[in-house]
């Protein structure tokens, strides 16, 4: 074997070891998402207190740790990696997180503070969990639209699917077609039927 | 031949430096031991801030038994489960927390809780693990099973101090800026009171007749507060920047409270019945004593000094000495499990 051979077998060989083992979340390095498209202006806030700004179609990266947000009148949409669109409504604020497991890999969290997003979601790597200040949606293999008020009270929708819906006081199944609301001292609500596309008429001009 | 052993070693060289980087954030990297007859044996832990990692100490022989990577940076505050097989530990730089498997001595998990994540607690039933995040003035529910944040709730400035009453029913959460402690219902999640208590507040602890303990690190003094009228109801000078508070028994004298006195480098020791507070004696430490927790029957004491990085172990019948171990940079934090 060459010796540029044997060293090219190494480097991929420490490659592979490098991409597909488990490793908690460092600082902003490698994007996490692009920022597609805004109504508006969507505002990017990077961990340093870097403000970007996109108005109208673009590919802006998007990292751990950044936050995003929609000022009244704006939406946004963006992509998640691998494989999850997410759209902002109007006055919505939110974090990008994760959690390391040793077994799980790394889970991508959006923590929403107030305002309303819209998220689809596979299974893997590409399912999402929604954090709000009162309850926390598992979005795996489903279509959801969250909206979350002021004080925290978190209404999930889901299209399509089911998702996990839980807060400080319990944890439930929400369908398909069905809703639940998440409120600060209060288990989660019984889910009923909802509207779905009437929760999501709202992202219509974002997906243009 | 050659070349293919050429190769191999080349790999080994270049896989082992990728492992090196893969350990993510943490500027040391540490091999988790495996412990032999976990079950049987009391745990002292350490959170060394400087060494972005937990120290494990046998409890009877203080020997240590391993050195666990957090996987995070500055690791400043532990929790441990009842059954000691959990320790969930605080992160300031990265605002996350670790969750240690205890007998694997590895961290399994590492959760986004908020900016400068200073303390943790369990819930008495340790479903919960709460976190004040004393940068985002936030404290967050984290599910101990799933590691999922259920709920925020806002708190006042600062948070520093966190603890549960005997009941359940309240939290108490101790806010440097404001310089009091919050009171929150547990089943409403929202704060129901304020108590100013001092110049800097920061530890907090459940004492042992159900009253909750605090260190006004910016000042001089500790005061207790009682659940049962949730007042400010005794407080007594110890001396500068009083740090963390633990409870023995000398003989048949106690329980006391022993509190870490930074300023003093000392343990200083108080009669713990708050209608008579008193100082007993001082017992001389290392270099800054930060951390101190004590063994359930009393009788030893485990203080971690800043400095020093090590830490002391002390008969509380005769305020002596028993050990000093050395642990990682800037030790802040030790708690003890017992079985």
């Amino acid at each position: 074997m060459s010796r540029i051979g044997s060293w090219g077998l190494a480097a991929g060989l420490a490659w592979a070891a490098w991409w597909l083992a488990p490793s908690p979340a460092c600082a902003q390095g490698v994007p996490v998402g692009t920022a597609q498209n805004a109504v508006g202006t969507l505002v990017v806030v990077r961990t340093d207190g870097i403000e970007h700004r996109l108005q109208g179609r673009g590919s802006l990266p998007l990292f751990e740790g950044d936050v995003l947000r929609t000022e009244p009148g704006s939406q946004a949409m963006v992509q998640m990696r691998p494989g999850a669109p997410v759209a902002l409504n109007e006055k919505t604020s939110l974090k990008i997180l994760s959690r390391w497991e040793k077994t799980a890999g790394t889970i991508r969290i959006l923590r929403v503070s107030q305002g309303e997003v819209w998220a689809k979601a596979g299974s893997g790597q590409a399912a999402l969990e929604i954090e709000t200040p009162a309850a926390v949606a598992t979005v795996r293999d489903a279509e959801v639209d969250l909206k979350v008020a002021e004080d925290g009270q978190s209404a999930l929708t889901v299209v399509s699917g089911s998702a996990e819906f839980g807060t400080p006081f319990g944890v439930c199944a929400v369908k398909g077609g069905t809703a639940s609301v998440g409120a600060r001292g209060a288990a989660c609500t019984a889910p009923q039927p909802a509207n779905a596309a009437a929760a999501v008429g709202w992202k219509q001009a974002v997906n243009q | 031949m050659r070349s293919i052993r050429s190769a191999v070693g080349r790999c080994s060289a270049i896989v082992a430096l990728s492992v090196l980087a893969l350990t993510g954030c943490a500027t040391e990297t540490q091999t988790p031991k495996e412990a032999t007859d976990e079950s049987a044996r009391s745990r002292v832990f350490v959170a060394n801030e400087s060494s972005n990692s937990v120290t494990v100490i046998d409890g009877d022989s203080f020997q240590v038994v391993g050195t666990v990577d957090a996987r995070n940076h500055a690791t400043h505050d532990l929790a441990v489960s009842r059954d000691g097989r959990w320790l969930f530990a605080t992160n300031l730089a990265s605002g996350r927390v670790s969750a240690i498997n205890t007998r694997a001595l590895e961290t399994v998990a590492s959760i986004a809780t908020g900016d400068r994540a200073h303390v943790v607690t369990l819930t008495n039933d340790n479903r919960q693990a709460w976190v004040a995040n004393i940068g985002d003035n936030t404290i967050s529910i984290v599910d101990t099973t799933s590691f999922r944040i259920l709920g925020t709730i806002g708190v006042g400035k600062g948070p520093t101090g966190l603890t549960f009453s005997r009941d359940g029913r309240f939290a108490y959460v101790s806010n440097q800026g404001d310089k009091t402690v919050e009171i929150i219902d547990t089943t409403s999640l929202k704060v129901i009171k304020a108590i100013p208590v001092g110049t800097n507040p920061h530890f907090l602890v459940l004492g042992p007749d159900g009253r909750i303990w605090g260190t006004n690190t910016g000042g001089t003094d500790i005061y207790v507060i009682d659940p049962a009228t949730q007042d400010k109801i005794a407080s007594i000078n110890v001396g500068p920047a009083p740090q963390q508070i633990a409870f023995g028994f000398k003989g048949l004298q106690g329980p006391n409270a022993y509190v870490t006195v930074a300023g003093l480098n000392r343990v200083v020791v108080v009669s713990a019945d708050p209608k008579n507070l008193r100082i007993l004696e001082q017992i001389d430490v290392g270099q800054r004593p930060n951390g101190i927790s004590g063994n359930r029957e009393g009788t030893r004491l485990f203080v971690v000094h800043e400095i020093s990085n090590d830490l002391k172990v002390i008969d509380t019948g005769s305020s002596s000495v028993l050990a000093t171990v050395p642990v990682g940079r800037k030790p802040i934090r030790v708690v003890y499990h017992g079985n």
